[in-house]
């Protein structure tokens, strides 16, 4: 165990080392990830011109610009730190070479992906907190503080959120083992994540049709659902974290037993 | 009239001193430290056409930097250099038709197709028309013994194959002055023989002057009859090869493994020591004395192992400074 | 000189298509990325039109006209910008930047136009397509000066684009690391999917000025709606020199202090 402990510490110490090299760079990634926030611009003057949004045909109260501020700068915090780019180094790799060494070490590649991801969120996290409090200075009168029980719930469902996000873009790396073109699917991926996670507009703005078929896909418990909690607004947490738990469940296994074919499949090659 | 001429050519750059490690990080955000380098200083020299001189020098000493100066890619700091009456830095129409710059461990070729499409581009590039491009290809395939090579992508080609066709692309339009720097870096003996065949022949051919830099005797040797020592961005020797041999005090490098470490002061009663580290040491002989101190080494000294062989240039120089033969 | 430039542009085009020998296997998945992209574009734009609401003064065909124009600017983009631009950084790291400056051809040209990639060109038509059709729909009868108006605006986009793309990258020169900058002008531009009567004045005075995302689509939009305004006109075209004259010099301000790797 002790052992396991220091594995893990030096790895993510040498991460975080090897990451604040990149500072500059992952502080421009950091900042282009504003769409939301232009979003939040667009939906409020629409909530200021005309009237609360609300869903059509779901009675209740409809978003007035508090509501949409707090969602969309919760978004964009909650977008920071569920962000993977596993395909994109899987692919770098296997380009240079590097994977046949990797997976010579008796260490699962996918630990250093993840230590590599967490290392980077660490070195993101200064950057996304000075731009939160420059957009918060933009919209003072949004400005709000979660309780800090709500606080620990929101960090438990965006990390859960990353581990789903992670596991799905790891799913179609692994299937890189069998095509290289499976690196397009990551492509429409990333297309669905943008339009069905809440990301451009909150979900209770979807047509009910389209909301219920989005609720099937994880993209929505990515973004959306910690991004309401974080918001403070009236959230099914049970629900959303059943959801998460549910996704993990079904992909951890399926990564790992399809990383393990992959892995065969690629010996066998002798790549 | 000259075709390349340098004149007291200066290159400082301003580096940025950062320690390692997270400390060295935040100090460096905060304040900036600056370290001024000296590349190149006050070098002056002049090159007639059909010229061939060679710039030799350990590694940083400037070689590379002068050349770019000349190729117009870096900017001098102070000085003025000047190639076929043209300002380099300007780097018009006509300066750049009449240079070509040969880099060794970099390449222009484009790596997926076959050399013909990057050689066909070129000719476009410099308005060469195809039917001139075609004969002049053929032209340097002949001198260079390039053939199918051509028509394979340049990814499947080997180094020397590749360095080759490098050569075809950087001459199509037949520059009159050619900057070459480490063109036989990282290739086999034959095919090093074999570039510095081919450079010979198109200088008698076209009259093209070259100026080549390199930390390999051998290609200085085998080509320059003129030669430009250069050490910390200073001109030393401006001349023959004879000359700058017999200036360097003619040693050889004895490289011994002794059965046990032996004093400095001891073994610098055989030579000059340049390292003795534990049992394994390095001493530059001259080459007058040579078999008397070998004889002596072997009889004085318990020895394993004894080696001999030409110093590496770095020593060569370190001893002109020792000598005090400075100018 | 002409010829010679004409001549190389072909031969850089012809080797580009020659080393993309994937193409055609790619080619399901860039029509899918591209379609997807469109329909998600679409539903995401039909949102604020729920409940008969407008968009900044907008209609539904008129704003889609503004989303046909941004999908054809976001095709050239991807097309030409991208793929060029972001191989400056490249050059830089690896040293090859010194034979682009050897050769007897504008280096800014030959680093904007080496390459194309063939799976942006459908993105270009469906935006084309989009902004014609919608046009049609919202009941444009644009006169042909307005027709002439509008081909000159979105040229003026087009440059306006290139510029601030390309003023980007040069800074590859000096800074490695931030090569991604050209990414947060990207995220930033995808603010022209909108009219930009939708953004709050604050916005609309930011997008109008300092980054010119006004001028990359709702204005063209206007004058293909058939109500150009030769104000706009006047400065979307002085914008678009501007920012071109100010790539240029800064690209040669670059160059004087380029270093060049050491071998």
């Amino acid at each position: 165990m002790k052992k396991l402990a220091r594995l893990a510490r030096v790895l993510l110490a040498t991460q975080y080392a090897h990451m604040l090299e990149y500072r500059a760079e992952i502080a421009l990634w950091a900042l282009s990830g504003l769409v939301p926030l232009m979003m939040m611009a667009l939906w409020i003057h629409q909530a200021d011109t005309a009237g609360a949004i609300g869903a059509a045909g779901c009675g209740g109260s409809g978003l007035n610009r508090v509501d949409l501020a707090r969602y969309f700068l919760s978004a964009f915090v909650v977008r920071q730190f569920t962000i993977a780019w596993v395909v994109f180094i899987f692919e770098e790799d296997a380009l240079q070479g590097r994977l046949s060494p990797m997976l010579l070490q008796p260490l699962h590649p996918l630990w250093r992906y993840l230590s590599a991801h967490l290392a980077e969120q660490a070195t993101r996290f200064p950057f996304v907190l000075g731009l939160m409090g420059l957009f918060l200075l933009m919209v003072p009168w949004a400005a709000w503080l979660p309780s800090p029980g709500r606080l620990a719930l929101v960090v438990l469902a965006t990390g859960l959120a990353f581990a789903v996000n992670f596991l799905v873009q790891s799913l179609i790396a692994v299937l890189c083992f069998w095509s290289e073109r499976a690196s397009a699917l990551e492509r429409l991926h990333n297309l669905a994540m943008l339009f069905l996670s809440g990301l451009m507009a909150p979900l209770e703005m979807f047509p009910p049709a389209v909301r219920q078929l989005a609720s099937w896909t994880p993209f929505p418990w990515i973004i959306h659902f910690p991004a309401r909690l974080l918001a403070g607004a009236e959230v099914n947490v049970a629900g959303g974290l059943a959801a998460l738990v549910g996704w993990l469940a079904l992909l951890l296994p399926l990564t790992l037993l399809l990383w393990r074919a992959g892995v065969r499949r690629y010996a066998a090659m002798g790549a | 009239m000259a075709i390349v001429r340098a004149e007291r050519l200066s290159k400082l750059f301003q580096v940025a001193d950062k320690q390692p490690g997270l400390g060295g990080t935040l100090r460096h955000l905060v304040r900036r430290r600056w370290r001024t380098v000296a590349a190149v200083q006050e070098v002056s020299f002049s090159i007639e056409p059909g010229e061939m001189v060679g710039f030799l020098g350990p590694n940083g000493a400037g070689k590379t930097t002068t050349l770019k100066m000349l190729s117009g890619l870096i900017h001098p700091s102070s000085g003025v250099a000047d190639v076929a009456g043209l300002e380099p830095r300007r780097r018009q129409r006509r300066f750049l038709e009449t240079i070509t710059l040969v880099m060794g461990q970099k390449q222009q070729l484009l790596w997926d197709l076959p050399p013909l499409d990057s050689l066909y581009l070129n000719a476009a590039v410099y308005g060469i028309d195809d039917g001139e491009a075609k004969r002049r290809i053929q032209e340097l395939a002949e001198m260079l013994e390039l053939g199918p090579e051509l028509t394979r992508p340049v990814r499947k080609l080997s180094l020397g194959e590749r360095m080759k066709a490098e050569l075809m692309a950087a001459l199509l339009h037949r520059p009159q002055v050619l900057f070459l720097d480490e063109p036989t870096l990282g290739l086999d003996i034959n095919a090093q023989v074999r570039v510095r065949d081919f450079l010979a022949a198109y200088n008698r051919r076209f009259g093209a002057t070259l100026l080549l830099t390199s930390h390999y005797m051998a290609d200085i040797t085998a080509l320059c009859p003129r030669v430009l020592l250069i050490h910390q961005g200073r001109l030393f020797h401006d001349g023959s090869l004879e000359a700058l041999t017999s200036r360097l005090a003619p040693c050889r490098e004895v490289r011994l493994e002794l059965a046990e470490p032996v004093a400095a002061e001891i073994l610098g009663t055989y030579g000059d020591v340049q390292q003795a580290q534990g049992r394994q040491v390095r001493l530059l002989i001259p080459r007058g004395q040579l078999t008397g101190q070998v004889a002596r080494i072997l009889a004085e000294l318990a020895v394993e192992d004894l080696e001999v062989r030409d110093p590496p240039i770095e020593d060569l120089i370190g001893q002109v400074f020792r000598k005090g033969e400075v100018g | 000189m002409r010829r010679r430039y004409l001549k190389t542009l072909l031969r850089f085009w012809s080797t580009a298509l020659a080393s993309q020998t994937e193409y055609q296997a790619n080619l399901v998945f860039d029509l899918l990325a591209i379609g997807g992209n469109l329909a998600g574009s679409l539903f995401v734009m039909s949102l604020f039109f729920q409940g008969g609401r407008s968009l900044g003064g907008w209609t539904w065909p008129e704003a889609l006209v503004v989303l046909g124009v941004y999908s054809m600017l976001d095709g050239v983009a991807n097309t030409l910008l991208r793929p060029n631009l972001s191989r400056i950084v490249t050059h830089v790291q690896e040293g090859t930047l010194d034979f682009v400056l050897l050769k007897p051809i504008d280096s800014q040209f030959w680093l904007s136009s080496r390459t194309f990639t063939l799976g942006g060109l459908p993105e270009i038509l469906s935006g084309l397509g989009l902004m014609i059709w919608a046009a049609a729909v919202a009941g444009a009868r644009p006169s042909p000066a307005a027709v002439g108006a509008a081909g000159l605006l979105l040229l003026a986009s087009l440059t306006i684009l290139y510029s601030l793309w390309f003023l980007l990258a040069t800074t590859s020169i000096w800074f490695v690391k931030t090569w991604n900058a050209t990414e947060v002008l990207r995220a930033t531009l995808t603010a022209g999917r909108y009219p930009i009567s939708a953004y709050p004045n604050t916005l609309r005075l930011l997008f109008t000025v300092v980054i010119p995302v006004a001028f990359l689509t709702t204005v063209p939009a206007e004058a293909i709606l058939g109500r150009p305004s030769w104000a706009w006109l006047l400065a979307g075209g002085g914008m678009a020199l501007g920012f071109f004259a100010l790539s240029r010099w800064f690209w040669q301000r670059a160059l004087r202090s380029y270093t060049s790797a050491s071998s």
